[in-house]
């Protein structure tokens, strides 16, 4: 096993990198859990309040695509309630854990030619990968053991608690996996970091979908499979050997892409490029759109995609409004918009959210643009600290509404087709761009942070966290209104189920611009690069 | 008066200071290049030359001392200065997914425009291949295409911090060769190095900072002046009383034959002391770039454990 040489000295390594994140990722998904799991049993108390939720989601395609398909609601308990409240997300957030702790400790380390440091010595050429899967795995496992005991200590039924925990640890494993084969197929860290991402994504979509529509999807998707162990409800054990087995052969397939790679490439080669620059990239926008072209192009398929699978759920959704007619009282809004209305509110909203997270990412440009030593050959010529940072936060307005686009144009499209009204396109995409402004205070308030207190840039997925928060659960936490009224998402008028007014928008856009200009003047006075 | 000899001087620094928190990076550094020459920026690694450049270029705000560029504020004029400056960054880090030929055509445009007979030239001469992405390029072929996109535009001061760090020996004499050009053709170049003998052969003046200070700066020959020369001596007679003249170190006898040192301003007298005990042979030499640099570097060296016992800083 020569191959594996050092892998004990590497596990060190891995945790002496990771002795502040890992315990940060490990602890926030278990206050994610206690949080959630304190307040279903507070809020469920009893039989009358279990079926009162279980009518409540039976009935409800955007609470099913949201939180879970409700499986064990013909005898539910409060175990059976807490599952599907959390399953879903504990599994994403476990999954994306596992994405970026693999990938910065295999791709990353690669790219930034480490790897070669260590490969020269009495190192093995899978000790990195074995040693960087073990930490993740092995952090996995303790983020399971200690679930269980959470639970089982707020009076859960011991089985159902392990089923619950093994249900998450195992989703966390095979996204680990996959993570180790994205590692090998790219040739970059960007590239490894989007294909898991994406897997996320898509486990995501397929069990919603699926959940709102024909099962089989869900069971193309771990996280769909992860609801059906049953935890609860009758635990099937089986389904754990689903997990283990796709776990195998990913981590297999891994190491047979290694063998067949050299250091630093990927699986598909690269190709010579152009020797002669196209006259509209050497401009400083010309370069900022070049340098993010890609990442657009990708938020925009991602998120047309998903919105083409939300809108093709459309006629599901209004037969469950057909069918049902007492619904129509009991959860339609206030201001009487229809289920269908309701339900694409959200999911654009839900897309919005993750718009956010382009936006955010499209401004961090202009720092790892900094951190990685490249903007000095730029600020050198007679380019301007502004026009540089302009161009790039230009590319964030423009991609933002892009990727808001597809969005819209996919719900559209969908839901067009599947309730047979060309009415709707127009009405989703426009409602879709109605995310702009929100979107852009995320971008805003990150140029203040890119600018004011560079170090703290990474700072700006908190605030995305906070975001996905309110905008996920802030039904399930009872969030205070002023407190929901801290994201921009909430401070939208949700199109298309409510209508639109001026103000709010003036109010987002304006917050946006004084955030950005705050940023850029900072950006102008400070040394750069800032360390 | 003033105008014109800020005119005259490409660069000007006088009682830099710069501090990161409590480090002190420049402690009162004083930096002139005359227009025209080309000026040897050496230090050891962390005594201050990058964030010298990065003053100079306007990255870097400092906190007191004045600075001029091209006779102009490098931090409030930055845009302007930079139409008439080039520069090769110490760390050439370049954008993964571009090809070398891009990114030499997106800095030359950047820059104002290069001349296209010189690029194609510049990229013949390093033997540089354009169309590879910067990923994939080694520490050397980065630096090429830094240098191709700075040497090929037409700048007054060309700024070059360790530009030939990673280059091969044949590369490094072809920039050496472009470096003579652009002396010729009274370009000034601002030239950090650790390469001896590239600024032995390349530069006019030369200024050694360390922790922050200029510690020397003057032509070669000044800078050797105010160092040790070594000399080794057979006399007919053996020589005494040396230990009473000042100046003199590291003495040793063999026979007839004597070596010593001796400060470069006590050279006269000691060879005056010499000649009353009949010399029969006598070699001098002038101290080395090499030897004058480890002189200066020497407190830092001894800091740094070295020298004094075997552990490592």
């Amino acid at each position: 096993m020569s191959t594996l040489a050092g892998t004990g000295e590497l596990l060190r390594l891995v945790l002496r990198l990771d002795r502040v994140r890992l315990p940060i990722w490990i602890a926030a998904i278990l206050v994610f859990i206690w949080v959630s799991a304190a307040s279903v049993i507070g809020l469920y108390p009893d039989p009358e309040s279990i079926e009162a939720y279980v009518a409540l989601v039976e009935g409800n395609p955007t609470l099913i695509a949201v939180e879970g398909p409700g499986i064990g609601f013909e005898s539910p308990n409060v175990g059976v309630v807490l599952v599907n409240e959390t399953t879903t997300w504990a599994t994403i957030a476990l999954s994306l854990m596992a994405v970026f702790l693999v990938v910065r400790h295999t791709r990353t380390e690669e790219d930034a030619e480490r790897t070669e440091l260590l490969l020269a010595r009495q190192v093995g050429r899978h000790a990195l990968l074995a040693a960087s899967l073990v930490v993740v795995a092995s952090a996995m496992v303790l983020v399971g053991a200690l679930t269980v005991a959470l639970l089982v200590a707020l009076g859960l039924p011991t089985a159902g608690s392990v089923a619950v925990a093994a249900a998450f640890v195992a989703v966390g494993l095979v996204a680990t996996s996959f993570a180790a084969v994205a590692a090998q197929v790219m040739s970059s860290a960007r590239g490894a970091l989007g294909m898991g991402v994406s897997f996320v994504g898509v486990a995501y979509v397929l069990r919603a979908v699926g959940d709102v529509g024909n099962e089989f999807v869900s069971w193309m998707s771990p996280i769909g499979w992860a609801h059906r162990i049953r935890a609860f409800a009758g635990e099937d054990w089986w389904v754990l050997a689903l997990f283990l087995a796709s776990a195998v052969v990913l981590v297999a397939a891994a190491v047979v892409l290694s063998d067949r790679r050299d250091l630093g490439s990927g699986i598909v080669a690269q190709r010579p490029g152009p020797a002669r620059a196209p006259r509209w990239a050497t401009s400083p926008f010309g370069l900022a759109w070049r340098l993010q072209r890609g990442s657009v192009i990708g938020w925009s398929i991602g998120l047309f995609v998903l919105g083409l699978v939300y809108g093709t759920v459309g006629r599901d959704v209004e037969q469950l409004f057909e069918d049902n007619p007492d619904f129509e009282q009991f959860l339609a809004q206030a201001d009487g918009a229809s289920i269908t209305d309701t339900f694409y509110a959200f999911t654009l909203a839900l897309g919005a959210m993750m718009a956010c997270g382009f936006a955010i990412s499209s401004v961090l440009r202009i720092r790892s643009e900094e951190s990685a030593g490249r903007v000095e050959s730029i600020l050198a010529t007679p380019t301007s600290r502004s026009v540089w940072a302009g161009s790039h936060l230009a590319v964030t307005v423009l991609g933002a509404a892009v990727v808001l686009a597809a969005s819209g144009a996919g719900t559209g499209i969908g839901l067009a087709f599947s309730v047979e009204d060309p009415e709707q396109l127009p009405r989703m995409f426009g409602a879709s761009l109605g995310y702009v402004p929100a979107v852009l205070v995320l971008a805003g308030l990150t140029m203040l942070l890119v600018g004011k207190l560079p170090r703290l840039g990474m700072v700006s997925w908190a605030l995305l966290a906070i975001v996905l928060v309110i905008g996920l659960f802030g039904d399930l936490f009872e969030l205070p209104q002023w407190v929901r009224n801290v994201s921009p998402i909430e401070q939208t008028p949700s199109l298309p189920a409510e209508a639109f007014r001026p103000l709010p928008f003036a109010m987002l856009v304006g917050t946006a611009l004084v955030g950005a200009g705050v940023g850029v003047v900072a950006l102008r006075r400070r040394d750069i690069p800032t360390t | 008066m003033q105008q014109t000899a800020a005119m005259e001087l490409a660069v000007s620094l006088s009682a830099v200071v710069k501090t990161f928190g409590a480090v002190r990076a420049l402690d009162g550094l004083d930096l002139e290049a005359r227009t025209g020459e080309v000026h040897g920026f050496l230090g050891p690694n962390g005594s201050g030359k990058t964030v010298t450049i990065r003053v100079l270029l306007g990255m870097y705000r400092h906190d007191t001392g004045t600075a001029l560029l091209l006779g102009g504020d490098p931090w409030r004029d930055a845009v302007e200065l930079h139409r008439r400056v080039a520069y090769v960054p110490g760390d050439v880090n370049l954008w993964p997914s571009l090809t070398g030929g891009e990114v030499i055509d997106l800095l030359g445009r950047l820059q104002g425009g290069i001349d296209e007979g010189r690029r194609a030239e510049l990229v013949e001469r390093f033997d540089l291949d354009p169309r590879k992405r910067s990923r994939t390029y080694s520490k050397g072929n980065r630096q090429k295409v830094a240098l191709v996109a700075a040497l090929a535009s037409d700048a007054e001061l060309y700024v070059l911090d360790e530009p030939t760090a990673g280059l091969d020996p044949l590369m490094e004499a072809v920039f050496q060769d472009c470096i003579a050009e652009l002396a010729a053709e009274g370009r000034t170049v601002l030239l950090s190095s650790h390469i001896l003998a590239e600024v032995e052969r390349l530069c006019d003046r030369v200024s050694i900072i360390r922790r922050g200070r200029t510690v020397q700066t003057g032509t070669l020959a000044e800078l050797r002046h105010l160092t040790r020369t070594s000399i080794s001596v057979e006399t007919e007679r053996p020589v005494t009383g040396l230990d009473e003249l000042s100046g003199i170190h590291d003495a040793s006898e063999l026979e007839h034959r004597l070596e010593f040192e001796v400060d470069s301003d006590h050279l006269d007298a000691a060879i005056a002391h010499l000649g009353g005990f009949g010399i029969r042979a006598l070699t001098s030499h002038p101290p080395t770039l090499e030897e004058l640099f480890l002189r200066h570097y020497g407190d830092e060296l001894a800091d740094a454990g070295v020298g004094n016992d075997h552990t490592r800083a």
